[in-house]
C-alpha cells in the first residue's frame, strides 16, 4: 500500500476501483460487490480525506437507506454474514444503539463490547484487543475511543474496516454526515451553498464540530464557530488558513453569529469546564451563549435548530428551543440509523474492492 | 569493537572548532594515540571536500536517557553506548530519570559501574538529580553527589517548579561549581498536553501545550538566576531543549545582558514540525514559505504518512514550523550554546499505543548527525558551526572538571568520528543499535554515514 493510500484508508486499488461513478442511488438490497460504486476508503476514520464527490456518495447511499427504514419491515440482506463488532471505550447510547440498529438493519451479525467489562479493564492494550476481536472473525470494527487518533492505532493492526464512532477531540465522522443528511433535507433546495452555518458552544473539546468543519465546508457553508474564548482557543490559527483552504469564521460574539443565521447547532456543555476554570459557571454559560427563543429573533425565520446530544436543557439549549418546531433534533437521530447504515455498506464494499476475504 | 586504534591514517574533509580550523587534512593515530594531524593544500588535497568523507573531533551529548536502571527494555548503558557510537557520540552525560532517579551517590557509582562494564569506550557522564525522588519538593543531596562526579543537575522530564527550590538549587550547585539544567515547563499550562497548541493540534484535537508554558518557565529561571548570582556568581542555569522562539528571545537577551545561561536545541525540533503528526515528512525548514510563513499541509499535498504516530509524541513537543526555523536560526547565531539528542528510547509497550497515552521521546543518537547534517545541506547552519555544537558548545557547558575537551590535537589520545557525508543508509529497526525503535525516521533514507567512532583511542564503531 502506498503512503498516501494508507494515509487515506483507501483501499489498494483493485479490480473494483476504476468503476465509474453512479450518479443513481444504488440498489442497497445487495451486496455492495454487486454494485458499481466508486467508494474507494478501506476505513472511515476521519472526513478531512472525503472529497465532495464520496460526501454526495454517501448521501444518495443515504437515500437509498431511509428508502429502506420506510418499508413495513426495514430490513434487507445486503450485509448478511458480515461480522460487526462494536468497541466502545466511551459511555454511549446513541451513537452506539444507532450502529447496532444500522448493522442489523443490513443483517449484520453484531456483538457489542463495553470496554469497562472487556478484559480491557485488565489492562489490556488497544493493539490486542483488536488483534483479539479480528481473530474472533470481525470484518468491521466500529470503536469509540477517549483519545484522539485510537481508531488510527486500531486501523493499523485490523485486517478489516474501522469505522470511527468518535475519537477524544477529534473526529465523529457520522455524525458529521448525518447533519450533513439532516440539512440536505431541511433545507430549501438542499443546498448549504452559501448558507450560513453556526455551530454553537464548545468547540475546543467537540469532535461533532472539528468533523462538521471539514463537511460543511466542502458543501459551500458560510461556517461561524461561536462561543466563549476559552472555548475556542487554537480555532483562530485554524480559521486563518481555512478548512483545507475553505474558509470559516471564528468568534466570542454571539450576536454577530446568530444574525440571519440559516442553521444553528448547538453543542453540549459539559460539566468539567467549570473545574478547569475554562468558564465562570453554567448559570452565566447559559445566559451568555444559551441557544433561547430570544436569541433565534435574530437568525433566519427558517432558521434549522440542531444538536448532536445529548442535551443539557436550559444551558446550551432552552427547552423550548429543542422541541420548537424548527428543530430536527429528533430527525437526526432518525437520520443517524440510514447514514451508518450508507457507511457500513460503502465500506463492505470497499473491502471487496480491494479484494479482502 | 572496542580494540586499540593500533594504526590508521585517515584523510578527509576535517573540522576542528577547537582550533577553529576546517580543511583537507590526513590524521594518523597510532596506538590509540591520535600521533598527527598534517592540514592538506594544493595537489594534496585533491579529492578531499565537504561533501566527501568528514573527520569531526567524537561528539558530545549532554543530554540522553540510558534507562538503566528500571527500564532496561528500553536501554541498558551498554547498549546505549553502543547507539551512541554508531551515531558518532564518544562522550554521553545520562539524566536522572531512571527507576529509582540518580539523586544519591550510590545511583551514580551503579551507572558508572555499567558503562565501564560494557566494554565500550564511550565516555559516560552522569547527571544528578536536583530534587529527591526528582519530585521536586526537597533538594536532592547535591555536594555528595558533585562528590561522586556528576557532571550537572537536572530533574529533566520534569521541571523544577517550585519557584523557591529553583532559587535555591540554582545557588547551591552554582556553589559547587555546577550547571543547573532545568526542563523549562509550566506545568499549569501543560497538565495532559499532546501536541504544541496551534494549527496541528486543533485540527487534529489534540491537547495544546501552549508556547507559554516554556517561554514562561525560561523568562521566570532567567530572573532567579539574576538574583543568585549577586550573592553566588558562579551559578550557572543551562535550559535544555528549547523549543520556541518565544523563550530563545529570553536567552538572547539574558547572554546579551551577560547572565551565565546557556541553552541546546535538539535535532528534533529543528528538523521536525508539529505537522509531522497530521503525516508530513518535509523538514521543517521546507514547511516555510519564502516569507516565513508556514505552509499547509492540508492543501498542499505533503501529507503523505498516516497521521498520529506516536514515536512523534516527545516533550516539549514538536512546534510550528516558525518555532523550528527560531531554533535552527538560534543555533546558526549561537543563542543555542549546543545540540542534544534527549535520546529517548522507549519499548513498543509504552509506545504502540494510543497517541495521548504513549511515552514522550525519540529515540535519536543514532539520526542526530544526519539530521543536522541536512540543515546544513539545506544551507540553514554551516558545517562549521554544527560541528561546534555537537564538540565544543556543549563541552564548555560541562567545564574543565569533567576533562571533555573535544579536538583533533596531536599527542592526546584519539577521540574523532569519521562521517561519509554523501553516504546514504536506511533508518529501520535493524540499522538502530538502540533498544529503542521510536523513530519517526524508520524508513527514511538519511545522508551521512558514521564509518568509524574512535573514542579515547578505542575504537567504539565501526561500519568496515
Amino acid at each position: 500500500m502506498t503512503p498516501e493510500a494508507d494515509r487515506a484508508g483507501a483501499a489498494p486499488s483493485g479490480p473494483g476501483s476504476s468503476l465509474p461513478v453512479v450518479a443513481e442511488v444504488p440498489a442497497v438490497d445487495a451486496h455492495p460487490a454487486s454494485q458499481p460504486v466508486a467508494w474507494r476508503h478501506r476505513h472511515l476514520l476521519d472526513v478531512d480525506v472525503l472529497t465532495r464527490e464520496d460526501l454526495e456518495l454517501v448521501m444518495r447511499t443515504t437515500d437509498a437507506m431511509s428508502e429502506v427504514l420506510a418499508r413495513p419491515i426495514p430490513k434487507v440482506p445486503a450485509l448478511r454474514g458480515t461480522n460487526v463488532t462494536i468497541l466502545f471505550y466511551e459511555a454511549s447510547t446513541r451513537t452506539r444503539v444507532s450502529f447496532e440498529v444500522a448493522a442489523k438493519n443490513l443483517s449484520c451479525d453484531v456483538v457489542n463490547i463495553a470496554a469497562a467489562s472487556s478484559s480491557v479493564s485488565k489492562g489490556e492494550s488497544l493493539v490486542d484487543t483488536v488483534r483479539t476481536i479480528e481473530a474472533l472473525g470481525a470484518d468491521m470494527l466500529v470503536m469509540r475511543h477517549g483519545v484522539s487518533g485510537a481508531p488510527y492505532l486500531a486501523a493499523e493492526v485490523f485486517g478489516g474496516s474501522v469505522l470511527n464512532g468518535g475519537d477524544g477531540w477529534h473526529a465523529h465522522p457520522s455524525q458529521a454526515l448525518l447533519d450533513l443528511y439532516t440539512l440536505r433535507s431541511s433545507l430549501p433546495g438542499g443546498s448549504l451553498e452559501g448558507r450560513k452555518v453556526v455551530i454553537l458552544g464548545d468547540a475546543l473539546h467537540s469532535r461533532v464540530a472539528r468533523s462538521n468543519i471539514w463537511t460543511l465546508t466542502a458543501m459551500g457553508a458560510d461556517l461561524w464557530l461561536c462561543g466563549p474564548s476559552t472555548l475556542l482557543r487554537g480555532f483562530e490559527a485554524w480559521a486563518a488558513r481555512g478548512a483545507a483552504g475553505r474558509p470559516f469564521t471564528v468568534t466570542s460574539d454571539i450576536d454577530a453569529a446568530l444574525r440571519d443565521a440559516d442553521v444553528v447547532m448547538a453543542l453540549r456543555i459539559q460539566k468539567e469546564r467549570m473545574a478547569s476554570g475554562l468558564l465562570p459557571s453554567l448559570r452565566e454559560y447559559a445566559a451568555r451563549y444559551g441557544l433561547t427563543q430570544e436569541r433565534l429573533r435574530a437568525a433566519s425565520p427558517d432558521v434549522v435548530v440542531m444538536h448532536p446530544g445529548p442535551m443539557n436543557e436550559g444551558v446550551e439549549i432552552a427547552a423550548d428551543v429543542a422541541v420548537d418546531p424548527r428543530s430536527v433534533i429528533t430527525a437526526q437521530v432518525t437520520n443517524g440509523v440510514a447514514v451508518r447504515m450508507a457507511l457500513l455498506y460503502l465500506l463492505a464494499g470497499a473491502q471487496h474492492a480491494g479484494g479482502h476475504p | 569493537m572496542s580494540d586499540v586504534a593500533v594504526g590508521l591514517v585517515l584523510r578527509g574533509w576535517a573540522v576542528d572548532p577547537a582550533s577553529g580550523r576546517e580543511g583537507a587534512a590526513e590524521i594518523a593515530v597510532r596506538d590509540g594515540v591520535l600521533e598527527r594531524v598534517t592540514w592538506l593544500a594544493g595537489a594534496d588535497a585533491a579529492g578531499l571536500d565537504p561533501d566527501g568523507m568528514l573527520i569531526l573531533p567524537g561528539l558530545v551529548d549532554l543530554h540522553a536517557h540510558f534507562r538503566e536502571p528500571g527500564n532496561e527494555d528500553a536501554e541498558t548503558v551498554a547498549t546505549g553506548q553502543a547507539a551512541a557510537a554508531h551515531g558518532g557520540f564518544t562522550t554521553v552525560a545520562v539524566m536522572p530519570n531512571t527507576t529509582p532517579a540518580i539523586d544519591e551517590p550510590g545511583m551514580v557509582a551503579r551507572v558508572r559501574a555499567a558503562a565501564g562494564a560494557s566494554g565500550s569506550p564511550v565516555r559516560v557522564l552522569v547527571h544528578g538529580a536536583v530534587t529527591v525522588g526528582r519530585k521536586g519538593e526537597t533538594l536532592a543531596p547535591l555536594g555528595e553527589l558533585a562528590d561522586a562526579g556528576v557532571a550537572g543537575f537536572s530533574d529533566d522530564g520534569a521541571p523544577v517548579h517550585a519557584a523557591a527550590l529553583l532559587r535555591n538549587a540554582l545557588a547551591y550547585a552554582g556553589s559547587l561549581g555546577l550547571p543547573i539544567i532545568d526542563h523549562p515547563e509550566d506545568p499549569t499550562l501543560t497538565a495532559g498536553a499532546e501536541a504544541s497548541e496551534g494549527y496541528v493540534a486543533t485540527v487534529m484535537g489534540l491537547k495544546g501545550w501552549p508556547v507559554a508554558g516554556e517561554a514562561g518557565a525560561v523568562a521566570r529561571a532567567i530572573a532567579i538566576l539574576a538574583d543568585t548570582i549577586v550573592d553566588v556568581p558562579g551559578a550557572r542555569l543551562h535550559l535544555t531543549h528549547v523549543s520556541t522562539g518565544a523563550s530563545l528571545a529570553h536567552v538572547r537577551a539574558a547572554k546579551a545582558a551577560g547572565l551565565p545561561v546557556t541553552c541546546d536545541v535538539t535535532p528534533h525540533h529543528i528538523a521536525f514540525a508539529d505537522e509531522w503528526i497530521a503525516g508530513s515528512r518535509r523538514w521543517a525548514w521546507e514547511a516555510v514559505d519564502a516569507d516565513g510563513l508556514p505552509r499547509d499541509p492540508w492543501t498542499d499535498g505533503s501529507l503523505v504518512a498516516a497521521p498520529f504516530d506516536t514515536s512523534l509524541r516527545v516533550n516539549p513537543p514538536l512546534r510550528s514550523p516558525v518555532d523550528a526555523a527560531a531554533c535552527l536560526a538560534a543555533l546558526a547565531d549561537g543563542t543555542a550554546d549546543a545540540i542534544v539528542t534527549d535520546h529517548a528510547p522507549h519499548t513498543d509497550v509504552d509506545k504502540h499505543v494510543e497517541f495521548g497515552w504513549a511515552s514522550n521521546g525519540i529515540s535519536g543518537i543514532e539520526t542526530a548527525l544526519p539530521v543536522v547534517l541536512a540543515a546544513v545541506d539545506a544551507g540553514r547552519v554551516s558545517l562549521v558551526r554544527a560541528v561546534e555544537a555537537l564538540t565544543t558548545g556543549p563541552a564548555q557547558i560541562l567545564g574543565e572538571r569533567q576533562g571533555v575537551a573535544p579536538g583533533l590535537r596531536e599527542g592526546e589520545a584519539a577521540d574523532l568520528v569519521v562521517v561519509d557525508r554523501a553516504g546514504t543508509w536506511m533508518v529501520t529497526p535493524e540499522t538502530l543499535l538502540s533498544r529503542g525503535k521510536n523513530s519517526p525516521l524508520l524508513g527514511r533514507e538519511l545522508r551521512g554515514v558514521v564509518r568509524l567512532t574512535i573514542a579515547g583511542g578505542r575504537v567504539a564503531y565501526s561500519a568496515d
